[in-house]
């Protein structure tokens, strides 16, 4: 099977890289939450996504859930 | 007869042994140099770098594994090695009717393997009888020092260092390189060559490991509260004491409760420190500062350092030491120097002290540090030689200053329950920061002024949100360290294998990010061949080549073992050789598709602007891929050289713009024929 958000094979529904990015997108959220006060998860990724320093796959992954939110 | 590794050198050893002159002539259309010194007559060849070539009897891409490599002439192994045949035949004449041969190639272990090679092949078995000159400077003084102490040399530990080295990355390269080449042309796209050496493997995995944190980096957001503080018209910028505020509101706190408030300096804390001066410059060490300071890739510093060396300006410049012996004599040198209108005052200064240079932690025991001759220039120096060169005498002078003393100042302001600090430094004594100064930075900024219960006026708060910044992607410089620090290839190549690794495509750009084709390599390597790519087997490698250039281990068994190594790798990747095959493809295929795609169209605002290349003409040029919907917008490109995009659009008429690969230097070009700044530059 391949990765939702590349074409490499997925591990479950990701490949590793992405996965490794999920893991980090989610990671951040109780630091954001804290430094702001008060931030929804919609409001996360927002961030995350229009953010300079976040890495392309971590970029990705804060679109798809994003995504999945909407959905 | 003696056997020199490049012209320029030939010509400067015939001219310091020769009593009254030396002539050049030519056998075969080889240029060489003969001379008579104390009655005996020399002739000196040059071997214009190595006439001698590993290779398999095969040389068909398409045939692996090959393990029954040997040396050929490199006429019959190269296409741009026609002029070998003809050194090596003018060099075998010239031997019959030699009594003694000397090896005077750059003392290392590739000048090594040339002399070697060239005694062994060329001169028919002269390898073990003949005398070894050996001098880290071309100077008369040098050279002529070297001939008087020249011996043979028993064991030959670094000639079969240098071949052995040789002989382990040719069947190390040719072999994976073979194997993924071919697996990517068997996928059904075209030939490309995709090559893994020994050093290149572990380079690419740094190069890997960073872009993985880089991608998948989440940055954390901080606040920085600082103030400006005014004291008797003084303005100071002074940063809270906490210098990342992980939270909105408490950085806003500080903010409120500083603001209209009044400062007070509750400590001032200075001391003297001593900056010791560096040591002379190792490759390294050179080619990092020349990055630094002049933007000159390692690679071009080499280049140029070679012919700075070989105009005898400067010493040997492939070493790994830090450390000058009293015996190049600094004196002498610094006296040279000191002819010089640029450097007189300096040289004058130096000569006035004791004569002690500081030292690296790193020696060679080949060659010395680098250090500039002291010689007058007998010819024109380029630009880039001119700036290398002054970077080296700079550097060489500083090695020699007393150490310079700063005073480091740091402040601390209380407004409250709130603390701010500000630092600052100044020079008190200059010591060898004077020969250096302009390639160091200085931060005198006016803090000495403040004393403590000095009173301040909050003249301004300010609270700014940032974010942690990911990871940095190597430059050619970093990265460089990195494979010094991590002890892989040698000062001799690591700026090659760095070239390479743009050159075939694995990375892109100035920060060297991994393309997708480098993804795909790298990813199929630690699939199939996992060891391939880990340093440790390299770096094993390199220890064991020191070994036999100590002479402390058979070259023979390394190479065998070497070979049985790759066998085993090779099973894994030919086994997989199909999907191996797609897997690089793919990366291919993506890096082929990105690299056509320029950005956004501005004429239409639908489509997007690519590199088309016309069925008719065959040439190249810009169009919309909105085309087929009346998008007409096209710009002509040039027709030689390499064209990236560069993801940038021009600022003025927001076309994209592209880099043009091809000559010295990449150039950018903004593709819009009608751009403003073409009219502009025109007029």
């Amino acid at each position: 099977m391949k990765c939702k958000l590349c074409s490499r094979v997925a591990v479950s529904e990701l490949c590793r890289y992405h996965e490794g990015a999920k893991r980090a997108v989610e990671a951040g959220y109780s630091l954001w939450a804290k430094a702001y006060g008060e931030m929804g998860w919609k409001d996360y990724l927002d961030k995350v996504k229009r953010n300079g320093q976040t890495g392309q796959w971590a970029k990705e992954i804060a679109e798809m859930l994003e995504g999945l939110q909407h959905d | 007869m003696v056997i020199c590794e490049k012209p320029d050198a030939a010509w400067r050893i015939a001219e310091a042994l020769s009593d009254g002159g030396a002539r050049s002539s030519t056998v075969d259309g080889v240029k060489l140099f003969r001379f008579s010194s104390r009655g005996e007559e020399f002739v000196v060849c040059s071997a214009q770098g190595h006439v001698y070539a590993i290779s398999d009897p095969f040389r068909e891409r398409a045939v692996y594994p090959v393990f029954d490599v040997e040396w050929y002439p490199s006429n019959l192994v190269k296409e741009k090695s026609a002029g070998a045949a003809r050194m090596i035949g003018a060099i075998h004449r010239l031997a019959q009717g030699a009594a003694k041969f000397v090896n005077a190639c750059d003392f290392d272990l590739e000048g090594e393997t040339i002399g070697f090679n060239v005694l062994r092949y060329a001169c028919g078995g002269k390898e073990e009888g003949a005398l070894r000159a050996r001098f880290s400077t071309l100077t008369k003084d040098d050279v002529v020092n070297a001939f008087k102490q020249a011996k043979t040399q028993a064991g030959q530990g670094r000639a079969r260092a240098g071949r052995a080295r040789h002989l382990v990355d040719f069947v190390w390269g040719v072999n994976l390189s073979r194997v993924l080449s071919q697996s990517a042309l068997n996928s059904g796209r075209g030939y490309r060559p995709i090559s893994m050496g020994r050093v290149q493997g572990p380079t690419l995995a740094f190069l890997m490991e960073r872009e993985l944190e880089i991608r998948e980096f989440v940055s954390s957001p901080f606040w920085k509260v600082s103030g400006t503080f005014e004291k008797k018209g003084m303005r100071f910028t002074a940063g809270f004491s906490h210098e990342r505020v992980r939270s909105k509101a408490a950085a806003e706190k500080v903010r409120d409760d500083c603001r209209g408030n009044e400062g007070i300096a509750t400590s001032v804390v200075r001391r003297a420190v001593q900056v010791s001066p560096p040591p002379p410059f190792s490759t390294g060490d050179l080619q990092r500062e020349a990055y630094r300071t002049l933007r000159f890739s390692p690679s071009r510093t080499l280049q140029v350092a070679e012919k700075l060396y070989l105009k005898a300006m400067i010493s040997y410049p492939r070493t790994g030491s830090q450390y000058l012996p009293p015996s190049i004599n600094y004196k002498t040198i610094i006296q040279g120097l000191g002819s010089d209108n640029r450097y007189s005052k300096l040289a004058g200064k130096i000569l006035g002290g004791a004569l002690n240079p500081a030292r690296g932690t790193k020696n060679d025991p080949a060659h010395p540090a680098i250090y500039p001759t002291g010689e007058v220039p007998r010819g024109h120096l380029d630009q880039p030689e001119a700036a290398v060169l002054d970077l080296i005498v700079r550097r060489f002078f500083a090695s020699f200053g007393p150490p310079a003393t700063k005073e480091v100042i740091n402040a601390r302001l209380s407004v409250g329950e709130h603390d701010f600090v500000l630092s600052g430094e100044r020079t008190l004594y200059q010591g060898w920061i004077g020969s250096y100064r302009r390639l160091v930075s200085n931060r005198d900024n006016g803090v000495q002024s403040i004393t403590e219960s000095d009173r301040f006026r909050v003249v301004r708060m300010e609270v700014e949100e940032r974010f942690e910044q990911g990871p940095s992607r190597y430059n050619q410089s970093s990265l460089l360290e990195k494979m010094e620090r991590e002890n892989i290839g040698t000062k001799a190549t690591r700026a090659d294998i760095i070239s390479t690794l743009i050159t075939r495509g694995y990375v892109e750009g100035n920060d060297l990010k991994v393309s997708d084709l480098g993804f795909a390599v790298f990813e199929a390597m630690e699939k199939y061949a996992p060891a391939i790519v880990t340093t440790k087997l390299t770096r094993q490698i390199e220890e064991r080549i020191e070994e036999v250039e100590g002479e402390g281990e058979e070259d023979a068994e390394l190479v065998r073992e070497t070979v049985r190594l790759i066998a085993n790798q090779l099973v894994g990747l030919n086994t997989n050789a199909d999907d191996l095959g797609r897997e690089i493809d793919a990366g291919i295929t993506a890096i082929a598709a990105t690299s056509d795609v320029l950005g956004p169209c501005p004429v239409c605002n639908r489509g997007h602007l690519g590199i088309i290349r016309s069925r008719r003409t065959k040439k190249r040029f810009v169009g919309c891929s909105n085309y087929s919907s009346g998008c007409r917008a096209s710009a002509p490109l040039p027709q030689r050289g390499t064209i990236r995009p560069t993801q940038k659009v021009c600022p003025d008429c927001s076309w994209p713009v592209v880099y043009v690969m091809g000559g010295r230097r990449p150039w950018r070009l903004c593709v819009n024929p009608d751009c403003p700044t073409k009219r502009r530059s025109e007029r």
